[in-house]
Formats: structure tokens, C-alpha cells, sequence
């Protein structure tokens, strides 16, 4: 051995010395790496390597009363491009610029973009996507995907509501019943490689999605129809800023039309209607002009609701026994009422009347003087009865609610104009639920659209039920209520709603658009039938109509014409009834 | 020794099978390793998984059958090939930088068709051959100071130098050798204290003087700062997604595309990635002992030329799985090495397997002593 004790053992040693150093720290660093910092190693490399794939839940289908679709899902495509894949991308820009009619640059920026997966447009039509399809461009997927779709477009419009592009509820229906139409969308977990390809057999974990429930609404789609019909013709004619009906029915309180005219299209909800010029609009005046268009006048606006509201002060009067139907009034054309000079609607006045000629009439001296007995605590216990603090509870969002004087600010003018609808605001459908509580033998129902939530999928169904307060008022004060409000239309200021064989009620009323005296009006009529047992009624409401405006004259034909249609398409027979019969 | 005869072929009393099986071991894990990281690409290209397999399998068999041969020789026939060695190490070199192959930016390969060396692979074996019969002839001369830096500047120097213009981490390995081989060979610590400063400021040169060295050390210091840190944070990402155990062999998800080559360089994280700690570790441990086994050889070698030999093959490999070791786990800044045994690569398996064909022979050619037992 030559070796022996040389200085080449020691410096072979202390070589090996270093070098075992070195292995150390690579040692300690790789622990460090693989328990130290393994977790966040770990979750990094999965959210590397796994990709999610959302499965779309379809949404729940909205059914009228007959089960005609009016809100439904339409199949369309999601196109977008996965930037790892992309072979041509020069030619993927300008095919998919010219298919999905977007400009280049838009559509290059997009596909230059280093990300997984981007979207380049949704909400394109089948028929596109198959052509885009038919390129075979790598890069580029094409998936199959649903979008809400309004076959009826206007119809309905302030009512369903639409969806964003989530497909979750933004307005009406779709908003208030949204977690029972969104479903659940499902999940698929794959583990992909770096060009972002699924890796075969690497076991995917899937989570399902679960559609949506259908919704069955009690509107009506031909009544819906024969009501926009109705209301387009005195739009057009009256050059009317709005006009809005609601047909329900008195003893449930399921809604079976719901108009606001002008209505938008539901499969366009982002385009003002008529002629806007939209260039000129900061964003936040366009989406105020959005959020007008959107609203529905019946619930979300409140306004003096006029001589209607007579049926509310006539209801307490009579429940209170502060009056009966033929205790004698006179009208000379005013009240004054503590310094304030009350004109009636006749500038001559009504002469002596019976208080039943004073509905008849819509006389507002009447109606002062009975207010004035009747008194503040119970014109307010009544309104409570029928509803009026409170909103309705109808399945829509975005309920307005009345704006009353306060119980000590009342004083004699304030209930006298109160008595003949005044002063105060409330919206339509308040004014509706509270006539219906008054002529439907004294039962407070809540207006409603939702009827049932079904799983289409297992058949499983959920009736939807609404409160309902009884004891509104007595019985016989309804039927003379009703008895009274026939008189209206068949002899008295409604009469322009009467039909040959039909027992109709109603009241008609003129409201002056606040500020007071700007001469603008909503006029509006309140009608039921069949007068004896309502099991219809309905409220229209013209807001400025050009020219004539009263209400007994261009709102309450609007109302004979409806009942015309819908009479008979509800079953309800003409009657042998002659007028004389109620006098 | 001079009265022992010369024959190309020698019989010994004794052989290091724990190096043989050692180094068999790795050459087959690196077999596996290969599959492993390769077939996923390989299906996707070739469309069959065997591709980068089968090519590492050939060289590796045609590696095995050299070095049991060249384990079988007499290791003083290398003496006669020193001065054509010393030649073809920079000639070799320089017919690289003139008319290589260019793969990944670099300019490493040289060849004609589909057979192709890296020369710098080779210039590894070559340095050691040329440095051990060197010292040993010059030996005495080589206490001057004067001297040993001539001797160094002439033996390894060229070779240094060219292999460094392209490829940086081949150089250093190539300086760790030969500078490993002097120190060990001749006795006095202080001289080969200036010539590491020497190193040292050669190396401070190179990164100061090339920006793209700079961009390295910005990777080193945080790989999510800069997109060239991508390859650094991928593998991160593997080691440390192995855990203590790791996800199984086979079951790498950064092979699938993430580490780009998973088979060359960066192989090590994914045998992290698939055995975890406790892979990684056994890793270490079989270059340990091939490291020990070395050491063992090179103090038992029959002379000094042999004793050197070994050396310098333990430098080689010892150095070059540290720096590998090193960069994969981003403990030092990134540069491409491959992982002596396991990584894909032919030149390097088929000269690192007649390396230790060499190491072996020396090793047949301990004479035991009768107390001896190694």
C-alpha cells in the first residue's frame, strides 16, 4: 500500500467533507420543500393541474295557467379558445371575427390572451356554432349551452322579468323566484395536462347539476293578450305616457293579466324602446331610462287613486252604520271644509242625492260629509282592515308601499279629501287588493302569480299558499257594496262598462297627476263581474291620456271591452238581468 | 509494479460489486425514471410510450457491456492514449462551437444524422485520464507554485475555457475535477487557496459580464419573478407536491407537459414528485455509497495514477449530482445539468458507465494485504 498516512487521504477526506456539506443542505432544502412547504406545493400544483367545468343547470321553465311556456330555454353556444391548443390563431381571429360579428381587434386581444380558457362570446346561436365547428380549428371549443328565451318577446313583460348573463333572475319573476328556477350547475373536477387536455383515466369527480324547477304561474296567456290588445288600443289612441291593467281573481288573489303598456322586449331587455337616442346618455342616465322601462307601474309606483278609493270610504261608512244607502245628501257643487272651498267634479253641484246616487254620482261633497262622520281613527282602522299600511305581499320585488298622513296630522280637510282619494298615495294593486277585500265578502287576499313549484324531473310539486285575512268586513256590507258598485256601471258614471246580460260592478275615478293642477291625469276604472259573485275583476289605469281624460269615459270602455273577451273565456254566462233590476 | 507484466486484460484478487451494483441499480432506476417522465410525451409525439426508453435503454446496455470490458482491462493502457486525449478535449470542443448542432439555444452536440456525442461529456472522462497520468509525471515540479498554475493552465485550461464559452456548468465540473485531482495529488494547502479566489473571480466574471447569467440569479432568488423562472417553480411545484412518500411511481402530473423534458435536467423532481422524501433520499444515499466506495478504491489503488483516476471520477459525479441536486431544488441558481446515471442522455450514461468501467478495473487491481478486509 503506498497510501499509508499520505497527505492524499486527508485532502480525499476533506473532500468528501465538502461535498457531504453540500448534500446536507440539498437534503435540509428538500425537506424544507416536501414537509414544510408540501401543502402549499401541493395545492398549487392542483389548482395547476385541475380544471373546472361547469355543466349548466338548465332554468325552470315559467308556465301560464294552461301550461303555455313563457319563459323557456333556447340552446345556444359558448365560444371560446384555449390559448395552449391554438395552431392558426391568425386564422381563428379572423373566422371567428366574421362569424361572431365581432371586430378584430376585440377578438384578438381575446385570443392572444395567455390563459387557460377564454371567452370570446356566449349566447351564440346553434346554428353558428356548428359552422364554427365545421372549421375544426384547434384551439378553439365550442359548447352547447341554453339561454333564456321569451317566446311571447313584450308580452309579460314587466311581470316575468328577465335574466343576466349568469342566468340568474334580474327583474320580476325571474328574480323573486330565482333560487327555485336557477337550479344548481354541476362541476366537473379533470385533471388536464400543461396544453390544459383532459388526461384520460385520470378520474374525474363529477358533481351534477340539478335543473331548475318550473314555475306555474295563474296568468293567463290569452288573457294576458285580449288585455294588451285592449290597452294598446287606448295607448295609441289616448297618446297615453302609460297605461296599465291587472285582471285578478277577487277570491284568491291569482292574477290572470298584468299590462304595462308601453311593454319591452324580453329577449332584449337592454334596448330603451322607442326612439332613443342612445349616444347622447351618460351610462348612469341610460340605466336609469333602463330601470324605468323595467318597472311595473301596478306595484312599484304609488298615486292618489281619486273617486275609486270612494269604495274604501263607502265600505267603513257602511260598517260603521255612519250611513245608509239612502240617507239624503246635497251637493252644490262644493264643501267648504274649515277655510278651504272643496269643489265637486259637476261644477253645478248634484242637488239633493240619496247617498247611494252619491256613489253613483261620485259625488265629492258626499263622500266629505262621510268621511267627516266617519272620523280619522276609523277611516284608518278600515284602511288597516283592507290593507292599505301594509304592502300586499304579491310575489314581485320591489313593492311600493301607500304614503299616509300621519294619525295626529289628520284634521278635517285631510279626512275629507281622504274620503274621495286624495292626499295621500298608494299603489295600484293596494287599491285593488282592498276593492277586492270589500266586494269579495270581506276576505283579504294576497294578489299572487306563483301557483306551484315543480320538479319537473321527479313530478314532485309545491303548492304555493298565500295568507289570507277574513273579517275585512261584514258579509252584508260587501253585498251592498256590490250591490252599490253594479248601480255604478249600469246606471251610474261606469255606465260606459256596461255589457247587455253581464251584472258588472265598478267605479270610475280621474286623479290629478301630483303637483296638483299641471293638468295631467290618470284616468282609471275599477270593475268586477259577475257583480252578485266576482270571480273577476280588474283595474285599469290610463296615465295622461291627450284630450278627454275622465275616467268613466275613456278607462271604463277599456274595461267593457276586456270583459267582453274574458267573460266568456272564463265560462261566465250572460245573464237574463235587466237594468231595472237593482233599482 | 514494474516487475508485473503488461497484458490488456488483468485478473485481480478483488472487485467492488457494491459499486457495480450500486451503479446497476441507478442505471436501471434511471431506466424506470426515464419511462416515467417520457411516455406521456412520447405517446403524444411518437405515438407509442417506448421512444425516449428504448434509445436510454440501447446506450445504457451498450454503457454496461463497455464498462464490464474496459473493467477487465489493465487501467495504465489509458497512459498511452494521454497526448491524443489532450487533443481531442479542446480539438473536440472547438469543432462544436464551429459546427454543432444547435438544441435549446445551446451549442453542445456534434454529429452527423441521428448518431450525435456531446463532446463536453466526454472531455469529462478525457480530463480525468490526461490530469492523473500529468500529475503523476510531473509530480515532483509540482510544488512550485509557479508551476502548478503552467501545469494547469496547459493541462485543463483550454478545455475549461472552451467547454465555458457555451455551456458554463460543464466548465465548472470540468475546473472541480481537475482542480480536485492537483489538490489531492500534491501536498500544502495554501497555493490552492489563491487558485480558488481565482476561480471564484473568473466565476463573478462570467456572471457579471452576461446579462442572461444575471436573469439566472433573479430566477434563483424568486422563480415567480420572471417568466424564465417557469421550469425552477415547476419543478417546485413537483418536489413539493411529493410530500414524504410521494404520489407513486408513475403518478407525476408535472411530467404531463408542466416540466418541460421531464427526463433531462429536471428528472430529479419528478423522483421527488413520485417517491417523495423518502425516494429522494435513498437517491442520495446510493451516490453516498457510491461516493464511499470510491474513496475506498482510490485508497486502497495500487499507485498513485490509479488512486487519481478514482478521485477524479468521484469529483465528477459527486460534483455534478450536488449541482444537479442543487438547481432542481432551486438551492442554487438555475443551469442545465443532467443527473449522472438517471437522467436521459447517451453520451453521458455510455462515458459516465466507462468511467466507472475504469474505477472498477483499479479496483481489481488491489493487491489485500492479509489484515485487510475492504
Amino acid at each position: 500500500m503506498y497510501l499509508h498516512n499520505s497527505h492524499i487521504r486527508k485532502k480525499t477526506a476533506l473532500y468528501v467533507a465538502i461535498i457531504l456539506l453540500g448534500f446536507t443542505a440539498v437534503t435540509i432544502h428538500l425537506i424544507y420543500l416536501m414537509i414544510g412547504s408540501s401543502e402549499y406545493y401541493r395545492k398549487e400544483a392542483l389548482e395547476l393541474h385541475q380544471r373546472e367545468r361547469e355543466i349548466k343547470a338548465p332554468r325552470g321553465v315559467i308556465y301560464d295557467r294552461n301550461g303555455i311556456p313563457l319563459a323557456a330555454n333556447k340552446p345556444v353556444c359558448t365560444v371560446s379558445v384555449i390559448h395552449s391548443q391554438l395552431e392558426e390563431p391568425e386564422r381563428v381571429i379572423r373566422i371567428l371575427a366574421k362569424q361572431l360579428e365581432l371586430d378584430e381587434e376585440t377578438v384578438r386581444k381575446k385570443v392572444e390572451k395567455v390563459s387557460a380558457r377564454e371567452k370570446i362570446k356566449n349566447n351564440v346561436a346553434r346554428n353558428v356554432g356548428e359552422k364554427i365547428r365545421g372549421y375544426h380549428l384547434a384551439g378553439v371549443m365550442v359548447d352547447e349551452d341554453y339561454r333564456r328565451w321569451y317566446p311571447y318577446s313584450t308580452l309579460f313583460s314587466r311581470v316575468l322579468g328577465f335574466t343576466g348573463s349568469d342566468n340568474q333572475g334580474i327583474v320580476g319573476l325571474e328574480v323573486e323566484y330565482d333560487s327555485q328556477l336557477q337550479g344548481k350547475s354541476g362541476n366537473i373536477l379533470t385533471l388536464t395536462d400543461a396544453r390544459g387536455v383532459e388526461i384520460a383515466n385520470a378520474g374525474e369527480e363529477r358533481e351534477e347539476p340539478v335543473a331548475g324547477r318550473a314555475l306555474y304561474t295563474s296568468l293567463d296567456y290569452n288573457i294576458q293578450r285580449y288585455a294588451s290588445q285592449a290597452c294598446e288600443k287606448t295607448w295609441k289612441k289616448k297618446e297615453a305616457k302609460s297605461v296599465s291593467m291587472v285582471i285578478m281573481n277577487p277570491k284568491n288573489g291569482e292574477i290572470y293579466a298584468m299590462v304595462n303598456l308601453p311593454e319591452y322586449d324580453l329577449n332584449d331587455p337592454f334596448t330603451l324602446i322607442g326612439d332613443v337616442d342612445t349616444d347622447n346618455l351618460t351610462a348612469k342616465e341610460k340605466q336609469d331610462r333602463l330601470n324605468q322601462m323595467w318597472r311595473n307601474y301596478c306595484i312599484n309606483d304609488t298615486y292618489e287613486p281619486g273617486s275609486i278609493f270612494k269604495i274604501v270610504t263607502a265600505t267603513a261608512a257602511l260598517e260603521e252604520k255612519v250611513v245608509s244607502v239612502n240617507d239624503y245628501f246635497s251637493c252644490p257643487g262644493f264643501r267648504i271644509v274649515e277655510d278651504r272651498r272643496i269643489r265637486c267634479h259637476k261644477a253645478g253641484g248634484h242637488g239633493q242625492e240619496t247617498f247611494r246616487e252619491g256613489i253613483m254620482n261620485s259625488c265629492n261633497p258626499v263622500f266629505i260629509d262621510v268621511g267627516l262622520r266617519l272620523g280619522a281613527a276609523n277611516a284608518y282602522k278600515y284602511y288597516r282592515k283592507l290593507g292599505l299600511f301594509e304592502t300586499t305581499g304579491i310575489d314581485l320585488p320591489g313593492e311600493a308601499n301607500s304614503i299616509m298622513h300621519k294619525p295626529d296630522k289628520i284634521g278635517a280637510v285631510e279626512l275629507a279629501t281622504m274620503s274621495f282619494g286624495q292626499s295621500f298615495q298608494i299603489t295600484p294593486m293596494q287599491l285593488l287588493r282592498a276593492a277586492g277585500a270589500a266586494i269579495n265578502g270581506g276576505t283579504l287576499v294576497t294578489p299572487h302569480f306563483g301557483v306551484k313549484i315543480v320538479d319537473e324531473n321527479s313530478g314532485k310539486e309545491k303548492k304555493l299558499n298565500y295568507p289570507k285575512k277574513t273579517g275585512a268586513v261584514s258579509p252584508e256590507t260587501s253585498a251592498l257594496m256590490r250591490e252599490l258598485l253594479e248601480a255604478v256601471v249600469a246606471e251610474g258614471g261606469g255606465n260606459k262598462a256596461y255589457i247587455e246580460g253581464y251584472r258588472i260592478g265598478g267605479k270610475t275615478a280621474t286623479s290629478q297627476k301630483l303637483p296638483r293642477g299641471n293638468g295631467k291625469y290618470i284616468s282609471a276604472f275599477l270593475g268586477f263581474a259577475p257583480a252578485d259573485d266576482p270571480t273577476v275583476m280588474g283595474i285599469v289605469l290610463i296615465e295622461e291620456p291627450k284630450g278627454v281624460y275622465y275616467g268613466g269615459t275613456i278607462a271604463a270602455p277599456v274595461m267593457r271591452e276586456m270583459f267582453e273577451m274574458i267573460l266568456p273565456y272564463l265560462g261566465i254566462e250572460p245573464q237574463a238581468v235587466t237594468k231595472e233590476k237593482n233599482k | 509494479m514494474e516487475r508485473r507484466k503488461r497484458r490488456l486484460f488483468v485478473r485481480g484478487e478483488y472487485f467492488d460489486y457494491t459499486l457495480l451494483l450500486v451503479v446497476l441499480f441507478l442505471v436501471a432506476f434511471g431506466l424506470v425514471m426515464v419511462y416515467s417522465t417520457s411516455s406521456y410525451k412520447s405517446i403524444l409525439i411518437h405515438e407509442y410510450p417506448y421512444y425516449w426508453l428504448i434509445r436510454q435503454a440501447a446506450f445504457a446496455l451498450g454503457g454496461v457491456v463497455g464498462m464490464l470490458i474496459v473493467s477487465r482491462m489493465d487501467y495504465h493502457i489509458w497512459k498511452t492514449w494521454t497526448i491524443p486525449l489532450w487533443f481531442s478535449m479542446w480539438i473536440l470542443q472547438v469543432l462544436v462551437m464551429a459546427f454543432g448542432k444547435e438544441v435549446n439555444g445551446s451549442r453542445r452536440w456534434l454529429g452527423v444524422g441521428s448518431l450525435t456525442i456531446q463532446p463536453s461529456e466526454v472531455a469529462k472522462l478525457s480530463l480525468i485520464l490526461v490530469m492523473a497520468h500529468c500529475i503523476v509525471a510531473y509530480l515532483p515540479k509540482l510544488r512550485q507554485f509557479k508551476f502548478l498554475i503552467l501545469f494547469f493552465l496547459v493541462v485543463a485550461g483550454p478545455v475549461i475555457v472552451l467547454v465555458g464559452a457555451e455551456n458554463m456548468s460543464t466548465s465548472m465540473i470540468l475546473f472541480m475535477i481537475a482542480g480536485v485531482m492537483i489538490f489531492v495529488a500534491v501536498p500544502g494547502y495554501k497555493q490552492f487557496l489563491s487558485i480558488i479566489g481565482a476561480g471564484g473571480a473568473l466565476v463573478l466574471i462570467l456572471l457579471k459580464t452576461q446579462a442572461y447569467r444575471m436573469e439566472r440569479i433573479q430566477i434563483w432568488r424568486d422563480p415567480t419573478s420572471t417568466p424564465k423562472g417557469y421550469q425552477t417553480l415547476q419543478a417546485l411545484y413537483a418536489i413539493g407536491s411529493g410530500g414524504i412518500f410521494g404520489k407513486g411511481l408513475g403518478q407525476s402530473m408535472q411530467k404531463m407537459g408542466f416540466i418541460p423534458e421531464a427526463y433531462n435536467d429536471m428528472i430529479f423532481s419528478v423522483v421527488c414528485e413520485e417517491l417523495g422524501l423518502f425516494g429522494a433520499l435513498c437517491v442520495i444515499t446510493l451516490v453516498l455509497i457510491l461516493v464511499y466506495r470510491c474513496v475506498i478504491i482510490a485508497y486502497h489503488a495500487p499507485d498513485l495514477y490509479g488512486s487519481l483516476i478514482v478521485i477524479g471520477a468521484m469529483t465528477h459525479i459527486s460534483v455534478q449530482v450536488l449541482m444537479n441536486m442543487a438547481v432542481v431544488t432551486n438551492t442554487m441558481p438555475p443551469t442545465g445539468i443532467p443527473l449522472p446515471f438517471i437522467s436521459y442522455g447517451g453520451t453521458s450514461i455510455v462515458f459516465l458507465l466507462l468511467e466507472i468501467g475504469i474505477v472498477l478495473s483499479i479496483s481489481r487491481q488491489i493487491r489485500l494485504s492479509k489484515q485487510e478486509n475492504l
